[in-house]
């Protein structure tokens, strides 16, 4: 991962000592709170139900012990004694004070970390494959050129008030991991039929009250020129964004109202014009900033561990972990280890202190020091010998770390919701315990299969309901918490809307919904279809009528 | 004389603003004046006879590109911030500069407070109209309060990359 | 029925209007029933920047045993979040925590009078 050195550090202090001083500006009333406000937004400090919330980034999801210590321990010292991790996988704690804010940001600075554009009208967290330099599937590191995208739009002076929120994702594997066609920019990384390394680009994503899957923009982008074609892209819709209507101000409504000739047209003007020689990086830099992501030194090992195998022969909870859990790695004799962070009953994405010390210790013992976040909310240990994979299981069994739930039903993507959220009308963490809880049972939830449930407490959508093989949305009717269920989304490459099931249930029919769509799955699956496919083949119509039906 | 606040490379000074902005339903006064886009392209030509200073103020949704051909001849542009919020005025500062090499005065009115100064200056804003009561001193102190960038805009600032590679050929 | 609320500024922190201060337990608001003095204290604590941030009013119905805001919301943001039940105002305890943990009914779920858009 990146390495700061004293300049990077600097920065940090800088931007830490900017902060305290527009704190003790907002606090003597000499800045009014709408003035304050999107400079608290860009250092990620939102005020939501109870308290503020600090989000803090994680640079394309990529974390060492010593910033997951750090976090453990302003989680104790500032906050309740967790945090959450969220679908851009960042890091949020629910009860900050903002008189503490200064000493926080200090205190994140020690490990290099900050809470810099993790809100507001400007370019957020870049994210990135959480299986980047362990998979086989990529064709290059895609957290390189996120680390690229991150220095430069760092207090990038011409877009630091855009017209709202803008969010890149890059991906470099056939199976995108990143959700890159829900993002404003969503880059993916090809090898053309010459061996060059470009990107794909698309634009116009977006969840939220109206969603959009991203197109295509530039079928490829020489990688040597990325920085300035986005610079054409964020100045095109700096400039031409809509600014009357906040819910019409993302980049899809632009590339929606010009259409995607036209907005590609007016990017490709605007870049011919742009002195590529002044934003482009030079080759030496980014060398040195691929020097950083270089391949670990591996050791060579046998592809097969009879350690593990022995072990998996001997204890059903550690195979039925490694069925679910654990993913091959491009390295013969390693291991991709999914550590999930939905407990049965637990709050999906939420870590307690003493969790993120045990992953700061397994992935510096056994993970060559890295640990990553994925948009699922889950962690990964992306370089796990097989042979310590029983030692790695028992670490996270004892920490509550080592449910074997990863892509099954109980693998669900919640917000925070009406129990934090000021912008929510309903909750989300119930209603994700409840199913979890229906759904127990690991037998019934391993026959079940991959089934992505997410849901949303509001239409802007942070849950991603919208790209949910079950999507769940709440609503608020005449002051009760109400859903709406949708089916049949995808957040992955074969991106996709999912589609309305029928009207809003109340919150106490919504488990049994989810139960009743799962047995109609069962019912009528063929083959090794999973609960989309079966859905993709059937429509909605088995599933609706099962619904409501009962609901009636 | 009305002031404003320029920023130069040693700190920040009171200027004296000696040009009247003048609204398109007034009469124009005499001395040097600031016009809207649309009243400088209706009666720019005329004032360019008679001895005098005509700048321009941009809305925020008007384009730079409208005043290409006249930039020689324009002294000052005035970039009209209706709301601090509205980013679109940084790329039309940039654009003056860069792409136009603009090197008249660029300044920026109305909703314009301290804390973007930093930015402002970063896009080639030299001038400014606080709406905030802010000082010289606090503009100079507040543009300057990062030593490092990471990318180059307007100002001259070398980003991080090239600092650290010329740090390490010392 | 109205109270009026806000978010501490320097902690973020709920709290509730009452006689020219503010508490942090609703069963300590003050209660309008009239819409002067509501509207009045609502002034009030606009001029307070530096105090609380997005003060407004909400609507408090009597229930069983006490009063207790209408809106859903409203009793989350005076007990705290329902996932963590040792979070919030809810781990003090007391009688008009029960009361508000009791309620029910149904209002506009902002509960706001106003009619402010909530963003």
């Amino acid at each position: 991962m990146y390495q700061y050195d004293v300049l990077d550090k600097e920065f940090l202090a800088d931007r830490s000592a900017e902060f305290r001083h527009q704190v003790a500006r907002r606090l003597a009333g000499e800045i009014t709170e709408d003035q304050f406000k999107p400079l608290r937004l860009m250092n990620g400090l939102y005020l939501q139900l109870h308290a503020y919330m600090l989000r803090i980034a994680i640079p394309y999801g990529t974390v060492n012990g010593a910033q997951l210590r750090k976090l453990a321990w302003i989680a104790r010292t500032y906050d309740k004694g967790y945090g959450h991790f969220t679908t851009r996988t960042n890091l949020q704690f629910h009860w900050i004070k903002l008189r503490d804010m200064p000493d926080i940001l200090d205190a994140l600075a020690e490990v290099d970390l900050h809470a810099i554009q993790t809100s507001g009208n400007c370019i957020r967290n870049v994210t990135a494959d959480p299986r980047a330099g362990a998979t086989a599937e990529e064709v290059d590191d895609p957290r390189v050129w996120a680390e690229v995208i991150r220095q430069w739009s760092t207090l990038h002076p011409e877009f630091t008030y855009l017209p709202r929120k803008f969010k890149i994702a890059v991906t470099a594997s056939a199976k995108d991991r990143t959700a890159a066609k829900t993002h404003d920019i969503g880059l993916s990384l090809r090898r053309e039929r010459d061996g060059t390394l470009g990107f794909e680009v698309m634009v116009g994503g977006g969840l939220g009250r109206s969603p959009y899957i991203g197109k295509t923009v530039r079928e490829h982008l020489p990688v040597d020129r990325l920085l300035s074609y986005l610079e054409a892209v964020l100045r095109v819709y700096n400039r031409h964004g809509r600014r009357d209507n906040p819910a019409k101000a993302r980049i899809k409504i632009l590339v929606a109202q010009l259409g995607i000739e036209e907005f590609a047209r007016q990017v490709e003007a605007e870049w011919a014009l742009i002195d590529a020689s002044k934003v482009d990086l030079p080759d030496t830099e980014l060398a040195r900033i691929r020097s950083f992501f270089a391949r670990p030194d591996f050791q060579t090992l046998p592809r097969v561990s009879d350690a593990f195998d022995a072990a998996k022969a001997a204890d059903a909870g550690l195979a039925r972990f490694a069925r679910n859990n654990v993913h091959a790695h491009k390295v013969p004799g390693y291991a991709i280890v999914d550590v999930s962070l939905k407990a049965i009953g637990a709050t999906p994405g939420d870590a307690s202190a003493e969790q993120l010390e045990v992953l700061a210790d397994l992935a510096e013992r056994y993970s060559l020091g890295e640990a990553r976040v994925t948009h699922e909310q889950n962690i990964v240990l992306p370089h796990v010998k097989l042979d310590d994979l029983a030692a790695v299981y028992a670490g996270l069994k004892a920490a509550e770390l080592a449910s074997p739930n990863i892509n099954l039903v109980s693998d669900i993507i919640a917000c925070p919701g009406l129990d934090y959220c000021a912008l929510a009308n309903a909750r989300a963490i119930p209603v994700a315990q409840d199913i979890a809880r229906r759904f127990e049972d690991a037998d019934r939830a391993e026959l079940v299969g991959e089934l992505k449930i997410k849901i949303s407490g509001c239409i802007n959508a942070c849950g991603h309901h919208h790209v949910g093989h079950i999507g769940i949305l709440g609503v608020d009717k005449k002051g009760e918490e109400f859903y709406q269920l949708t089916l049949g989304g995808s957040g992955a490459e074969d991106a996709e809307v999912g589609k309305p099931l029928g009207p809003a249930l109340a919150a106490n029919q919504v488990g049994q919904a989810i139960e009743d769509l799962v047995e109609v799955y069962l019912r009528e699956r063929k083959g090794e279809e999973r609960f989309l496919d079966t859905f993709r083949r059937t429509g909605v119509a088995p599933f609706k009528e099962a619904v409501y039906a009962e609901a009636h | 004389m009305p002031k404003l606040i320029r920023l130069t490379e040693n700190g920040a000074e009171l200027v004296d603003d000696r040009f009247t902005t003048v609204s398109d339903d007034e009469p124009i006064p005499a001395g040097d004046v600031i016009l809207s886009l649309t009243r400088y392209q209706a009666e720019g030509e005329v004032l360019a006879g008679s001895n005098r200073a005509t700048g321009v103020l941009l809305a925020g949704d008007e384009e730079v590109e409208a005043l290409v051909y006249d930039l020689p001849r324009i002294p000052v542009v005035a970039l009209s911030f209706a709301k601090f919020r509205d980013g679109r005025h940084y790329s039309t500062a940039r654009l003056l500069r860069e792409r136009y090499g603009y090197t008249g005065e660029i300044r920026a009115v109305g909703d314009v407070l301290r804390e973007q100064a930093g930015p402002m200056v970063r896009c080639g804003i030299e001038v400014f109209a606080p709406s905030d009561g802010s000082t010289a001193e606090q503009w100079a102190a507040t543009a300057g309060r990062f030593r490092h960038v990471y990318q180059r805009a307007a100002d001259s600032r070398e980003p991080i990359f090239a600092e650290r590679a010329e740090g390490r050929a010392e | 029925m109205k109270a009026l609320t806000a978010n501490r500024l320097i902690d973020g922190e709920v709290v509730f209007w009452s006689h020219g201060r503010w508490v942090e337990r609703f069963g300590e608001a003050e209660l309008f029933t009239d819409e002067a003095p509501a509207d009045d204290a609502e002034g009030r604590a606009k001029s307070e920047g530096t105090v609380v941030v997005d003060p407004y009013l909400i609507e408090v119905g009597e229930t069983d045993g006490g009063a207790a805001p209408i809106a859903y919301r409203e009793r989350l943001r005076a007990l705290g979040p329902t996932n963590t039940p040792d979070h919030g105002k809810q781990a003090l305890g007391g009688h008009d925590i029960d009361v508000i943990a009791h309620a029910s009914g149904v209002a506009r779920s902002g509960g706001r009078l106003n009619l402010i858009k909530r963003k």
